[in-house]
């Protein structure tokens, strides 16, 4: 019985609020406003599509869209290619640097001092091994190596004067099945 | 009465036709917005930006039906967003006048119209304590007679929640009636 009372009520609160439709009292200045504001929309707006049709618009032709498709995967393969290359190249390279090292020449007493003076800094250790000699140590073997290579080349200049000295030498590299080396 | 033909001539772009669709749809979608708002300036906003937008999409719009789904579904979406920035600095309304005016009208032979303020008087009391989902489910359903399958095509919401919030509004009106009725 509350129960159907209560859902009496609430129909009757219903069906006031249905039936009451709310009044629209200024249709026509919904009206003006609406076209004013579409009139503003269509004058901003047309300008801007035309533009935007007229840049882009070949971009909707078939053959078009199909060959910048093919052109930009092409392009990103190029640059994947040439990305590789380029780290080929810098391993190389780096490897280049530390062979180059190995065979530095000393022959200057200014190329000696760098070579002190980077010895000092890297904590008075070669980069290859962990054995640590001392200052003069390094000195002395510098200057060791020097005296060979000059000794060396006194010892080439000798041979190159003297021709039966040179044939000599020549004939004995043949004989130690050496390689022939022309001076 | 709208019918296909009339939307096919603003689509044109004539602005005549067009304004003889406002002036058409303007009074059931004012009806909308204004029971779910309760406020006439605003509800007149939500009018004009919803015949600005089925302007910008009249290309979409193919038959009648779908026109008046799209209106209600664009005003319904801009009373929602307005409901949701509304609630942070929601006021409780005079409770009291509510219920007497009520009271009159329910004991009224027929009962005559309520007048815009008395609606939106009537309405902010009935659905002070609801959500702004609820509430849109409530006068899409209760007031302007809809079915789940229309709420749900209008709102996007699924009918199992359309039922779901439903009968928590009507739960919660048909208890204030009672209370204070």
């Amino acid at each position: 019985m509350k129960m159907e009372q209560e859902n009496e009520k609430y129909e009757k609160v219903l069906n006031i609020l249905r039936e009451s439709k709310p009044e629209l009292y200024s249709k026509e200045d919904i009206e003006r406003e609406v076209i004013k504001r579409i009139s503003k929309v269509n004058q901003s707006g047309l300008n801007l599509y035309e533009l935007i049709d007229f840049l882009f618009s070949w971009i909707y032709i078939g053959w078009v869209r199909r060959s910048l498709i093919t052109a930009a995967v092409l392009l990103v393969m190029i640059f994947v290619y040439q990305q590789g290359v380029m780290l080929k190249q810098m391993n190389f390279l780096s490897r280049q640097i530390i062979v180059t090292g190995g065979e530095m020449q000393i022959s200057t007493d200014q190329q000696v001092e760098k070579l002190l003076l980077m010895y000092k800094r890297s904590g008075r250790r070669f980069p290859s091994r962990s054995i640590t000699i001392s200052e003069k140590q390094m000195k002395e073997l510098i200057d060791s190596v020097n005296n060979i290579q000059i000794k060396y080349k006194d010892l080439m200049k000798l041979i190159e004067e003297d021709s039966e000295l040179k044939k000599y030498v020549e004939n004995k590299l043949i004989e130690n099945n050496r390689t022939k080396i022309k001076l | 009465m709208i019918d296909i033909k009339l939307i096919e001539e603003c689509r044109g772009g004539n602005f005549n036709n067009f304004r003889k669709l406002v002036e058409l749809s303007s009074p059931f979608a004012y009806s909308v917005a204004f029971r779910m708002l309760g406020d006439e300036d605003q509800a007149k906003d939500i009018v004009q930006e919803t015949m600005v937008t089925i302007w910008q999409k009249l290309k979409k719009i193919k038959t009648a039906e779908v026109y008046k789904t799209w209106i209600y579904r664009i005003v319904v979406n801009k009373c929602y967003d307005h409901l949701r920035n509304k609630k942070r600095n929601r006021e409780h309304m005079a409770d009291e006048k509510t219920w007497s005016i009520l009271s009159e009208r329910i004991s009224q032979m027929p009962s005559s119209q309520l007048e815009n303020d008395e609606t939106a008087r009537i309405m902010g009391t009935l659905t002070d304590k609801l959500s702004p989902k609820q509430k849109t489910i409530f006068i899409l359903s209760e007031i302007e007679e809809m079915t789940s399958d229309e709420i749900s095509e209008i709102t996007g919401i699924s009918k199992s929640v359309i039922k779901a919030n439903l009968y928590y509004a009507r739960k919660s009106i048909s208890g204030m009636i009672e209370k204070y009725l």
